[in-house]
């Protein structure tokens, strides 16, 4: 049995020297997720507003079934919105309890390897709200790019 | 690494689901004992057998401190059994067992949370060691005889000498081994020591510390696992051979020494049985199933075999199994019992007995010599008419089911069924339902005339209205399981706090939804401590003083009242007192309004509040201030309510209101703006336009609603939320007059969209942190054009009113 358990762990691959990470931009700003949250990317759709909640939480999605609550990136940084267009997405992220969020972003770039060594530190600047949702900072090539939190996109 | 091997996963959730039930099951029965204040011979078997399906199932999964557990509690009650002895401190036997019951059943929640250090259980071993010896040795429990400790009770204890040497001459010495990586070795010798400890007259083996020595597992991989017995009156050395070659896991043995008591028998000779059992199709892993009734005929058989025989370790065997039959080969005092237990196994589809190994004709002959000659019989019985006797019944038995050769288990009615499956077919008949209302007001048939699609759509209607029924029925449970639980933690309390009290049911076949059961144990729990600390008096004669019956009583009742289910916990002790409530609630910073403008009832609610406790003392079982507010969430997160009702001097009781089942509500949906909103049905009383003339307004501008000579405040619900509303003038939008708990309110929305049944779905946790459910939100639902509806809950909304 447990020889099965370990053909079945190998045969998993990982990458180990790098993270595939999804790019979107929020106005100039390009900020990255690990794809492992990453359920799927839809456009943006007729939200339902829940009264009663803070702000950055738009209100619900329909999910094939599912009701998943939508963020606006935009509101949680505290930049100012701007109208949804066709190029505006919902990234449907999904965590470990299986509890799954919607973010939306303003518009998708691509999903990229990024080898580990370009993955730096945050300054320790504390100030900006902003940065307290992020976790590394990226620096490919000539790009700066903000690798985003998710964790603490939803948490207080 | 997991505590299971990977092949056990499986059978974990079987595994808990069996040893909880079996564990309440003990409880009830040391409950019932308890009261009777003596053990029945039947109950002392019912104990037996639990312990001996939890060590037997413990162990087959690894778990040895539970196993070992409960092997000395079924020891002790071995020695209760056979010996009959005068126990003299009986409520320190029930303290032991209570106590063994209750370190089990944490146990088995750890192994559920996925713990994987297992406990160390050896201190409470050691007390009902002691106290077996106690028993064994016919004393009281003040004289704890040394020596014995070992409670392996009715083997015959091997001397502590070299092997062969005290027994040399008939003894017969074999080396055994075990499979590689069988994994606990030593453990699987003392399987094999049990085994054949009843055909051996004189039994030692090496190395001799196998049961509480784990190293001693090395040892026997290195050199073998070397037993030296003499066979006990009637077996012979072979049949003991054969019986060690048989178990599990031994991979080969070597004879060193062969006894002179050696004459070859037909093995399993002439009484043995063989049964070739089925199991149901498609029940999976047959060759464990086959194990577990093994197991359970074990101890009902004097001898047994069975083929496949490597059942325990090669999955391959279940193949065999599944196209020939598990064929059980065994010889018992009672093979009637033994037949029963295969036939009540689970998932045993149907088998087939086999007289003997001969054909029936040859049985009913040797009916006949047992009953004119009792010959000395290959078993190890030492009682031989009984033999013959039992033997002849057996044959009867045997001979009445050759008639109807292959019985299939048909009697079976009740069947266990994964939760999560039920939850599927929950879900599945939600989407059937919104489907339904997809199709059926389709925006393409708008206006189209169709007669017989409407008299089809009706029918489909109605049958899954049924099948919704049906769905619902099958997870309903009776609420007597949660409250018998109760009786343990009454129990428990009397003793520790020294009061007496009588724990009454009322209405316990009372059915809810499986899911809503789940959830109630705890709060249940905490209201029952609450009684039985702060309710009730704390000596017999405040009661008789206040002119009570000296014996507390706490009730437990539940009934049905439209759609909801009401519970009630109720003790006649000492009430609440309002001022002392409101003074201490004062102090806490908790009124929201002058002391003087508060209504007894909201008083008493107040105890629910977070960090209220009455009690100035924190004991062990309340009074921490967390107890109540506990029950209030987790009823709440059922969709429930809670409240409290008390008269000073007279008792208090605890009022849970809970749905019936927590999925599909009928609904009334309402527009406001582009939001869409369900409200329950059962809390609509009726719906309307109002007329200028009805609108009253009070000093603080509050807008009231006069209907039939009765005001009701309104609520707008774009106000409530902070919408943008389709309408803001009374007299276009729409007046709904709603009731929850005996209060009314009118609701005031654009428009009504239309009736219609909503599986609700429940918040996600994001939204769970801000208060939607005070908000007056029970969840949400999808509506039949894929749009989201939020169901509201009335009480709530009226209670902020």
């Amino acid at each position: 049995m447990s020889e099965e358990i370990m053909a079945l762990e190998t045969s998993k691959t990982y990458v180990t020297d790098g993270v595939e990470v999804l790019f979107f931009n929020i106005g100039e700003i390009i900020y990255g997720i690990e794809i492992k949250y990453i359920n799927e990317i839809i456009g943006i759709e007729q939200i339902t507003i829940v009264p009663k909640i803070p702000d950055y939480i738009k209100g619900v999605i329909n999910i094939r079934g599912k009701v998943v609550p939508v963020i606006s990136i935009r509101r949680r940084f505290g930049i100012e919105e701007i109208p949804y267009d066709d190029r505006t997405c919902i990234i449907v992220l999904e965590y470990e309890n299986g509890t799954q969020v919607g973010i939306i972003v303003d518009r998708v770039q691509e999903v990229v390897v990024v080898n580990k060594k370009e993955i730096s530190k945050t300054p320790d600047y504390k100030n900006v709200n902003a940065n307290r949702y992020i976790k590394n900072i990226i620096e490919n090539g000539s790009e700066i790019k903000l690798l985003l939190d998710c964790d603490k996109l939803i948490q207080d | 690494m997991a505590r299971f091997e990977a092949g056990m996963e499986a059978m974990v959730d079987m595994y808990i689901f069996e040893t909880t039930s079996l564990l309440e099951q003990l409880d009830q029965i040391l409950m019932k004992t308890e009261n009777d204040s003596s053990f029945g011979e039947e109950e002392i078997n019912e104990i037996f057998r639990i312990m001996h399906t939890i060590k037997g199932s413990s162990a087959m999964m690894g778990l040895e401190n539970m196993s070992r557990l409960a092997h000395i509690i079924e020891d002790m009650f071995f020695i209760i059994r056979e010996e009959n002895p005068v126990i003299q401190s009986i409520d320190y036997l029930y303290d032991l067992i209570f106590t063994a019951s209750d370190l089990l059943k944490a146990e088995i929640e750890l192994v559920q949370d996925g713990v994987e250090e297992p406990t160390d259980f050896s201190e409470h071993c050691m007390k009902i060691n002691e106290f077996s010896d106690a028993l064994k040795n016919g004393g009281g429990f003040s004289v704890p005889e040394t020596g014995s400790t070992e409670s392996e009770a009715p083997e015959p204890e091997p001397a502590p000498s070299g092997i062969g040497e005290a027994i040399n001459g008939r003894a017969t010495t074999i080396k055994v081994f075990f499979d590689d990586d069988c994994r606990m070795e030593n453990l699987r010798a003392l399987l094999v020591v049990n085994k054949i400890a009843e055909d051996c007259l004189k039994l030692e083996y090496i190395p001799d510390d196998i049961e509480n020595n784990p190293e001693s597992a090395r040892e026997i991989i290195e050199n073998g696992f070397t037993i030296s017995f003499i066979p006990a009156g009637d077996t012979n050395a072979d049949s003991v051979i054969s019986s060690i070659a048989e178990t599990s896991n031994v991979k080969s043995y070597e004879i060193l020494e062969t006894g002179a008591n050696n004459i070859p028998l037909p093995a399993a000779g002439q009484n043995a049985v063989t049964v070739r059992t089925f199991f149901e199709d498609d029940c999976k892993m047959e060759n464990l199933r086959a194990l577990l009734v093994i197991s359970n005929i074990q101890d009902a058989c004097d001898s047994l075999s069975y083929e496949p025989a490597d059942i325990e370790n090669n999955s391959e065997s279940s193949k065999f199994i599944i196209e020939n039959g598990f064929i059980i080969r065994f010889t018992s005092s009672s093979p009637k019992e033994v037949i029963r237990i295969i036939e009540s196994a689970p998932n045993v589809k149907s088998y087939e007995v086999y007289n003997m190994e001969n054909t029936s004709a040859e049985a009913l002959e040797t009916k006949a010599a047992a009953k004119s000659a009792p010959e000395p019989s290959v078993n190890a019985m030492n009682n031989l008419p009984a033999v013959a006797d039992n033997s002849q019944k057996a044959v009867e038995q045997l001979s009445n089911m050759l008639g109807n050769n292959t019985k299939a288990g048909s009697k079976q009615s009740l069947i266990s069924v994964n939760l999560h499956k039920l939850d599927t077919l929950l879900d599945l008949v939600g989407e059937i339902v919104i489907t339904e209302a997809m199709v059926t007001s389709n925006p393409d048939l708008k206006g189209l005339r169709l007669d017989n699609f409407q008299k089809a759509a009706r029918q489909l209607r109605k049958l899954n209205s049924e099948l919704q029924d049906t769905v619902m029925s099958i997870r309903m449970v009776p609420l007597s399981g949660a409250f018998n639980k109760m009786t343990r933690i009454v129990r428990d309390m009397k003793v520790k706090l020294n009061k007496d009290v009588d724990l009454v049911f009322e209405g316990e076949e009372t059915e809810v939804d499986k899911s809503i059961i789940d959830q109630l144990n705890d709060p249940l729990m905490h209201m029952v401590r609450n009684s039985m600390d702060h309710g009730i008096e704390d000596t017999a004669d405040e009661r008789i003083a206040a002119g009570k019956n000296p014996k507390g009583r706490v009730t437990l009742s539940a009934y049905n009242s439209s759609g909801e289910v009401i519970i009630v916990v109720a003790d006649d002790g000492k009430g609440i007192n309002p001022e002392k409530v409101l003074e201490k609630a004062e102090r806490n910073g908790l009124l929201s309004k002058a002391p003087s403008e508060y209504s007894d009832k909201e008083i008493f609610n107040m105890i629910m509040l977070p960090g209220f406790s009455t009690n100035d003392e924190v004991t062990e079982f309340s009074g921490r201030g967390v107890g109540m507010d506990v029950v209030r969430k987790n009823i709440e997160k059922i969709g429930g309510t809670v409240s409290v009702d008390s008269k000073f001097g007279e008792g208090t009781s605890f009022i849970i209101k809970i749905p019936l089942s927590l999925s599909i509500v009928d609904g009334m949906e309402v527009s406001v703006g582009a939001s869409i909103f369900t409200i329950p049905i059962n809390s609509i009383r009726e719906s309307f336009k109002i007329k200028p003339s009805q609108l009253v307004k009070d000093t603080s501008g509050r807008e009231m609603i006069m209907i039939r000579g009765e005001c009701y405040p309104l609520i707008r619900l774009y106000d409530l939320y902070e919408l943008t509303p389709g309408t803001d003038n009374l007299f276009e939008g729409i007046v709904i007059l709603v009731e929850s708990e005996g209060r009314c309110a009118c609701i005031f929305a654009d428009e009504l969209i239309g009736e219609q049944q909503v599986v609700v779905k429940p918040f996600a946790a994001l939204l769970n942190n801000y208060n939607v459910k005070q908000n007056g939100m029970a969840g949400c639902s999808i509506l039949g054009d894929g749009s989201i509806t939020i169901i509201l809950d009335i009480s709530n909304i009226i209670t902020d009113f």
